[in-house]
């Protein structure tokens, strides 16, 4: 039995709310979460249901907010803590990476919080409202980073990171919360589990590894492609932190030709490591070189021609993809 | 090591059980009275618990309480001569060193006791520079001379289930909460056998099962927030939780020690923020960190209490530390103590400290907080000179016994650099104090169509 279609917001609502419901240890700690609901209403709602003290509006203070949530999870709390927008992650950023994160390696105390919300552009944000911050958090040991590009994904996801004993870095997509639907199944505890990629399309021609809002502009590229007789494999990562070295090997293996596609500016992108990747694990079984799409290295312009130039397109993906196909 | 019970903190604990069900996090209602009543931590002039006379307690010009026996002016300043510049001091350095102000609350006995950590503190240190011209240490040594009265006497105060943060010249609190020379020593020493396994060194480790002490880190003031997230952590468990860390005079300059005493002051958490003024950070002396002449003043500025110590006068601090943290057991909120001394070394042992004006150490030299409360507990008559002997060799020989263990123990495996980067099922997570009471109200999961940020 399937529900009906739920979008990529309300999947990550219900996944907090029914992880509220389940285990009295989880609480929400954030700016505007609490009557306002949230910037973008994730939590709409829940301040009537679990009340203020699970539900705690901040000041505008993100090393507060994690450093509180840090501090609480050591008691043996489950701290859900909201960015209102991911690029403030950077005011955040020495709690998480000297603090949270180092705190199991260095001492033994686990830190069992998830740092969550909205990241990544399209919606005519600008240079500080549509960044997507993963890669300091990727190269910090003792985080896990999550980036989820469906509604199921996306409620199973922060259901397993929620009881994970580690911090997790839980970037949402903004520009999928309410423009993609999926039947969700109607057993609300499905979970899917951190550090598995997902193959989102199967193709015999070329793999296509990426993840968040950029498995949807593949699966655009595939649908022209497989017209023209190329048949792109999709792999979408979902967990960019630890990173599935197997199912990256698995596709290269089947394929032989790749493209590392991401939101994320080139340099320094995720595609780089998992290039290297592909290097240690499937050199052997490359028949073409690996081909690295991303935005460009520029902060994220707020005009819209400027900003759909600065990303990613289905065209980019087509005209590299009809390149490759020729090795 | 037997402690003495501390005066009792359980009678408060059961009207804060209450009020987490019935009051929500940060709601102004409940305990403005009480806390705006408990604006300044009072020290009346009465008599105290160990029967000894009163003594005054002034207010600087913003009101806050300054129960210092004396009230030193001097500030130090940059001065060139000669192509050289280096500091001076200008003001008066010949006053006399002050008495120690009898305590409302100590009894004799623990006067002893607290003079007892304050000595291990210090032998301890000695050790620790013994070890490290022996090239036993890894990296370097940080001392708290001159300031063990503040570790050691704050970290007395705090009741069984407290928690606590040290900063690096923490070292006397780590004793005082149950922690072994022997495990600071293996620190510095990166041994196997030390609490964090060679993982990291100096005062950067912690223990949240028993002790109940949460590890540092070296960027400061990021354990101001830290530690308002246990005490909100524990309220949300029905415990009001006293949690004591401190700060220097540098290191409040931070960010983040604004941001987390902001925190914990409008969550009315049961923070006891410690500023512990000891003129130099590193280098740099306060005359150049802040412009204003107490940092207490800032607690106007949270609108939490504020009050001004002598940070070499271990009654003071314990005094104030303690009214501190009954104000957190009750529920009251966040507290700021500036303990005012001077660090009596380098930043770490490399650090000759050869900035430092010669007359200024002279000044703090007299008001060695160990020679003082020694002479305290003897003119007292709480501890004869032949206890105090006998209770020196007992601490000297604590030391040494526990420098072997630590000196015995193995260098770590180094493949165990590859492990425990992830909690992979090696530790439970359950709320330590319970299952947190949860009222639930009757609000359903809704979908949300309201006006948004960026569609």
């Amino acid at each position: 039995m399937l529900m009906s279609p739920t979008t990529y917001l309300e999947a990550i609502r219900q996944g907090i709310w029914e992880e509220m419901e389940r285990d009295p240890a989880v609480f929400c700690i954030g700016e505007d979460i609490g009557i306002y609901g949230g910037a973008f209403k994730v939590t709409e709602g829940f301040i009537d249901r679990f009340g203020a003290a699970r539900v705690i509006d901040t000041p505008i203070a993100e090393s507060a907010i994690v450093g509180a949530a840090y501090g609480a999870s050591l008691t043996g709390l489950r701290p859900v803590a909201e960015f209102q927008f991911m690029d403030f992650i950077g005011c955040a950023f020495n709690q998480i990476v000297n603090m949270v994160a180092k705190s199991h390696y260095r001492w033994s105390a686990p830190a069992p919080l998830v740092l969550r919300g909205p990241c990544g552009g399209g919606v005519h944000g600008g240079p500080f409202h549509s960044q997507n911050p993963e890669m300091p958090f990727v190269h910090t040991p003792g985080m896990k980073v999550i980036a989820p590009a469906t509604p199921r994904d996306a409620k199973g996801l922060i259901k397993s990171a929620i009881r994970d004993n580690n911090p997790v870095l839980f970037l949402e997509h903004k520009l999928l919360y309410r423009r993609i639907k999926e039947e969700l199944p109607e057993t609300g505890d499905e979970i899917i589990p951190i550090g598995k990629a997902r193959i989102a399309r199967v193709g015999k021609d070329i793999s296509v590894i990426t993840y968040a809002a950029m498995v949807h502009t593949a699966l655009e590229a595939a649908d022209i492609l497989a017209k023209e007789g190329i048949e792109l494999e999709i792999v979408d990562l979902r967990t960019l932190l630890p990173l599935d070295r197997q199912a990256i090997a698995t596709t290269v293996k089947r394929t032989n030709k790749v493209i590392i596609l991401h939101e994320d500016t080139k340099t320094g992108g995720l595609a780089g490591e998992i290039t290297a990747i592909i290097n240690e694990e499937a050199f052997e079984d490359l028949d073409g070189p690996i081909v690295r799409i991303a935005s460009l290295d520029t902060p994220v312009p707020f005009s819209p021609p400027l900003e759909k130039f600065f990303l990613p397109k289905a065209e980019d993906i087509m005209r590299e993809a009809r390149k490759l196909q020729a090795y | 090591m037997k402690k003495t019970p501390r005066p009792s903190s359980k009678k408060t604990s059961k009207n804060l059980k209450t009020r987490v069900g019935s009051r929500p996090a940060g709601s102004p209602a409940a305990g403005d009275g009480a806390s705006r009543k408990a604006l300044s931590i009072s020290h009346p002039n009465r008599a105290s618990r160990n029967g000894a006379s009163s003594q005054p307690v002034s207010k600087n010009p913003h009101g806050i309480p300054d129960w210092r026996l004396e009230q030193p002016d001097f500030t130090t300043v940059e001065v060139s001569k000669n192509g050289n510049v280096h500091y001076e001091v200008r003001g008066n350095l010949r006053a006399p060193a002050p008495p120690i102000r009898d305590s409302k609350y100590l009894k004799p006995e623990q006067c002893v006791e607290l003079y007892r950590w304050m000595l291990l503190n210090r032998k301890m240190e000695q050790t620790l520079e013994t070890l490290y011209k022996q090239s036993e240490v890894v990296g370097g040594v940080y001392f708290g001379l001159g300031q063990e009265s503040c570790s050691c006497a704050s970290a007395y105060a705090l009741g069984k289930d407290d928690w606590f943060a040290p900063m690096i010249r923490n070292q006397g609190a780590q004793l005082v909460r149950g922690f072994h020379a022997r495990d600071i020593m293996m620190q510095y020493m990166a041994k196997a056998g030390s609490p964090t396994h060679g993982k990291d060194g100096t005062s950067h480790y912690g223990d949240i099962e028993k002790r109940h002490m949460v590890s540092p880190i070296s960027m400061l003031g990021d354990l101001i927030p830290v530690m308002a997230g246990v005490a909100l952590g524990a309220r949300l468990q029905g415990r009001n939780l006293a949690v004591l860390t401190w700060i220097g005079d540098g290191g409040q300059s931070t960010g983040v020690t604004h941001e987390g005493l902001n925190f914990a002051a409008v969550q009315k958490l049961g923070l006891v923020l410690i500023v512990e003024n000891n003129l130099w950070a590193y280098s740099t002396p306060t005359e150049m960190q802040f412009a204003v002449k107490d940092l207490a003043d800032r607690a106007i500025g949270y609108g939490i209490p504020g009050v001004i110590v002598d940070g070499t006068d271990a009654c003071q601090v314990y005094d104030a530390t303690y009214e501190a943290v009954q104000r957190a057991h009750r529920g009251e909120g966040a507290s700021l103590i500036e303990a005012k001394m001077m660090r009596m070394k380098g930043h770490a042992i490399h650090d000759a400290a050869a900035y430092v004006p010669q007359e200024l150490m002279e000044y703090w030299r007299k008001r060695d907080p160990i020679a003082r409360f020694e002479k305290y507990l003897l003119e007292k008559k709480w501890l004869t000179p032949k206890q105090n002997e006998a209770l020196i060799a007992e601490v000297e020989k604590e030391v040494e016994e526990e420098r072997a263990v630590a000196e015995a123990s193995p260098m770590p495996n180094p493949e165990d650099a590859a492990k425990g980067v992830w909690c992979e099922g090696c530790h439970e997570v359950k709320p330590k104090y319970g299952t947190p009471k949860v009222v639930k109200g009757s609000g359903k999961l809704k979908e949300s169509e309201a006006a948004i940020h960026f569609k």
